[in-house]
């Protein structure tokens, strides 16, 4: 996982890496930035939490809809104050809001 | 324009919407159900609630650490996404730059949602929810 690649998306103030259990792995973090190693742990732990709500809900939505489209998941975001996480598999982003390009960001994530 | 009905406007939107915070009302456009728009309103409360709650804890951490109070969250699917701002929904296909613009609109429209959103997410439960919760 390139995470120097990661940081250069539009408006990226941290990348990361964790476990299937959400430890923390690697990291980068934009000099400046106020967030830290731990608040990224903690980011990280939300971030296997909510991937696994949104899988669980995509399966379900499908089975009872019939519905189509939602599975596999390719990725949540949690759109905060100032800047927004995004995250697939076992990386995630976190980017400042007013320069954000969600779309990139997913898709970078995505191919990473 | 009502932000529902600019979402609807645009190629590739499926369906937008509003639901209550407390998840028992809700009104919608677009290719869903009525049932089907109830479970939607009911899945986004309960993951803004999540998330809200896990930006509490992030908070308690590192105040101010710009993430609380939260936006609203995205779901990202293989040929859909869900998007969520405040108390507004849109379920988007997958398309260029479809979900810049939808979120651009929701975020303008439904402007900064403010701290006191986990009190409107109990509102009505009953008692004195503000005491309930600070």
């Amino acid at each position: 996982m390139d995470l120097h690649k990661i940081m250069d998306l539009p408006g990226a103030l941290a990348a990361f890496t964790y476990s299937d259990k959400g430890d923390l792995q690697s990291h980068q973090l934009r000099e400046g930035t106020e967030l830290t190693p731990q608040v990224l742990d903690l980011l990280a732990r939300s971030c296997v939490a909510n991937q696994a709500i949104a899988g669980m809900e995509a399966r379900g939505w499908e089975a009872l809809t019939g519905q189509s489209g939602f599975q596999p998941l390719k990725g949540f975001s949690v759109v905060g104050l100032e800047w927004s996480v995004v995250v697939n598999g076992n990386c995630g982003v976190v980017v400042r809001n007013r320069d954000a390009d969600y779309e990139a960001t997913f898709n970078a994530l995505q191919a990473a | 324009m009502h932000i529902v009905k600019q979402l609807m406007a645009i190629p590739g939107v499926i369906a937008a919407g509003e639901y209550a915070y407390r998840g028992d009302r809700f009104s919608y456009e677009g290719a869903l159900t009525d049932e089907f728009a109830r479970m939607a309103s009911i899945l986004c409360r309960a993951n803004t609630l999540s998330v809200n709650m896990q930006s509490e804890i992030f908070d308690s951490f590192a105040e101010n650490c710009g993430c609380r109070p939260v936006q609203g969250w995205i779901v990202r699917g293989d040929k859909v996404t869900v998007c969520a701002v405040g108390n507004y929904f849109s379920f988007i296909e997958n398309r260029d730059e479809l979900l810049n613009d939808v979120m651009t609109i929701m975020r303008a429209k439904v402007g900064d949602v403010q701290d006191d959103l986990l009190a409107n997410l109990y509102a009505r439960l009953g008692g004195d929810t503000k005491e309930a919760l600070y």
